[in-house]
């Protein structure tokens, strides 16, 4: 299959920050996903496909079509921007036939596609409402709305699920996965792992500006999954669940809090430990106050990644 | 999903036509545009104290009506709103994070620059000639049935825009590349373009205001109550000036989406 979205030695940087670094990637049609932590630049990359900005080093083409100042190449891309920035004194009704006008369509198709779109993301009913009373995730689906309105080939999503409630999230993700029978290219960014793998298994992973890893994403499972863990646990009997877990093969370290009420379990096999400490405190009657996994997170995958 | 066949592509002047309509509807929206019409209505409140306070005196009306027209639109009223208009071209689109809905269509920069400009000077022109023509018929009420009447108001009225046109062009100019434009753009339309006028000679030309006075009638310099409020005007001719007016707007034009093209914007964290 080739590609759809080409970038060659891509390098961005902003005064002497360093935004992306010699990023080479190709995106094939379907659903990828662009993982990384706040900061690692998804947003950059997102916005040099998409024209907003223009490289410092290497080039980006959509279709084999340079991106820059390339107007024309916009009529097939949707571009769902990541900040929650809106033309707030008009209705969704407003901004999605304004915005589909200034795409080229006629007075009476614009409102015909506008219609569709509403109904897509369920805002019918609220679309003569003035954007400033929408809710945030009536902000993130009219945002969505005009991405798709006008039927692109590409689709750019950046950070759609931010600030959702999970019904919400749920919602906005059957939509992203609905267009994928559709034949378009979809790009979604996320910096929570659970959000891109319930759209797509084809994930690019990006931190400190540099790609590094993609592929299928049992692949970042198993990576998580080989990459120890750790689970804290706060209780006024640390050490007396300590010493019932030492024993255990698949505990590697234990740490005491300078508090002497929490200990921090390092272990392989998480859910393993799970399940021994409800057996322990069940079993031993211990008070437990909270049981947290700190490093249950694409950032401790990064950081094992980059080797810290 | 169902798919509706591909984009249409849009041109220049499409890409004119379709930000201009976008941008004058929202434009009619906005809070601003609301606080710029209440203001608008401040000569009309002064048409009508003068109009009671000169009853009898029609002859003066006219003469006191250039004033205002001197005073208020054309060093206040049209320069106040050009500054907002014009900066905000650029600038509302980066504060609000909103350029992406634009720059992610498939319209070429240079058309939504020229759009929003058109749009945002339509909109000004509108709110002036609405404020000119109610100060100026209550004021010229006792002679509405003569023809020069409405001759005087349409030169009033092109004078306007033409000052609107070169004002927002510099202003917006600005704006594409200055992040506090509109602070340098009140320092120029207040600061720079009062204080040249008090200078003789040919150093009045380096402003836009000199122009624009150049193309309004002129009372005698000497006497009558209001000749305080007159500058010394060494006018242009009037072919001159409209020439450098319309050059003024089409060099900043043209500047403004030559910046707007080839800068990129980043938006601040």
């Amino acid at each position: 299959m080739s590609a759809v979205i080409e970038a060659k030695s891509l390098s961005k940087w902003y005064g002497n920050v360093l935004g992306l670094n010699d990023v080479s990637l190709e995106i094939e049609s379907g659903i990828t996903g662009l993982l990384g932590p706040n900061g690692a630049g998804k947003s950059t990359f997102m916005k040099l496909i998409t024209g907003q900005m223009k490289p410092n080093i290497g080039s980006v083409a959509i279709n084999g079509e340079r991106v820059w100042n390339h107007f024309r190449l916009f009529a097939r891309l949707g571009f769902c921007p990541e900040p929650d920035a809106f033309y707030e004194d008009i209705s969704g009704w407003e901004f999605l036939t304004g915005l589909l006008r200034l795409q080229g369509f006629g007075r009476a198709e614009a409102a015909e596609r506008a219609a569709m779109a509403l109904t897509i993301v369920e805002l019918t009913g609220d679309k003569d409402r003035k954007i400033r009373g929408y809710s945030r995730g009536m902000r993130q689906r009219v945002k969505f709305a005009q991405a798709i309105a006008h039927d692109p080939e590409v689709i750019i999503l950046d950070e759609p699920f931010s600030g959702l409630d999970p019904l919400g999230k749920r919602r906005l993700i059957r939509l992203i996965k609905d267009y994928e029978g559709a034949g378009k290219t979809i790009l979604v960014s996320s910096h929570v792992l659970p959000e891109i793998e319930a759209v797509t298994s084809r994930i690019v992973m990006i931190h400190q500006g540099k790609i590094l890893a993609q592929g299928d994403i049992h692949m970042v499972r198993d990576l998580i999954e080989s990459h120890p863990h750790m689970i804290s646990v706060r209780s006024p009997q640390a050490r007396a669940l300590a010493a019932a877990l030492v024993d255990d093969a698949s505990v590697l370290k234990m740490t005491f809090g300078a508090d002497g009420r929490s200990l921090v379990v390092e272990t392989p096999n998480r859910d393993g430990v799970f399940g021994r400490l409800q057996s322990v405190i069940v079993a031993k009657g211990l008070e437990v106050e909270e049981i947290t996994s700190p490093d249950d997170n694409l950032q401790a995958v990064f950081d094992y990644l980059v080797g810290k | 999903m169902e798919t509706k066949g591909r984009t249409p592509a849009v041109s220049l002047a499409a890409s004119v036509r379709e930000v201009f309509g976008f941008f004058f509807f929202l434009g009619r929206r906005t809070g601003k545009t609301r606080v710029f019409v209440l203001l608008g209505g401040i000569p009309v409140v002064i048409a009508v104290l003068v109009r009671i306070l000169a009853a009898g005196r029609a002859d003066d009306l006219a003469a006191v009506f250039s004033e205002i027209l001197m005073v208020f639109f054309v060093t206040f009223y049209i320069v106040i709103l050009s500054l907002f208009y014009g900066t905000s071209i650029v600038a509302e689109e980066l504060e609000g994070r909103t350029l992406p809905y634009l720059t992610s269509r498939p319209l070429s920069k240079a058309g939504i620059f020229l759009g929003k400009y058109a749009a945002y000077t339509s909109l000004m022109f509108l709110m002036v000639t609405a404020s000119l023509a109610l100060s100026y018929f209550i004021m010229n009420g006792h002679r509405l049935a003569d023809a020069g009447l409405y001759l005087t108001f349409l030169k009033y009225a092109a004078v306007l825009g033409l000052g609107l046109l070169a004002y927002t062009a510099f202003f917006a100019f600005l704006g594409t590349f200055l992040k506090r434009a509109i602070l340098l753009g009140l320092m120029f339309g207040f600061g720079w373009e009062n204080v040249i006028q008090y200078f003789p000679g040919s150093t009045q030309k380096f402003s836009l205001v000199h122009y624009l006075k150049s193309l309004l009638p002129r009372q005698p310099a000497a006497g009558g109550k209001f000749s305080l409020l007159l500058f010394r005007l060494e006018p242009t001719g009037p072919v001159a000036a409209v020439v450098s007016l319309a050059l003024i707007a089409v060099v900043f034009v043209a500047l403004g989406c030559w910046v707007f093209r080839t800068k990129e914007y980043l938006f601040e964290e």
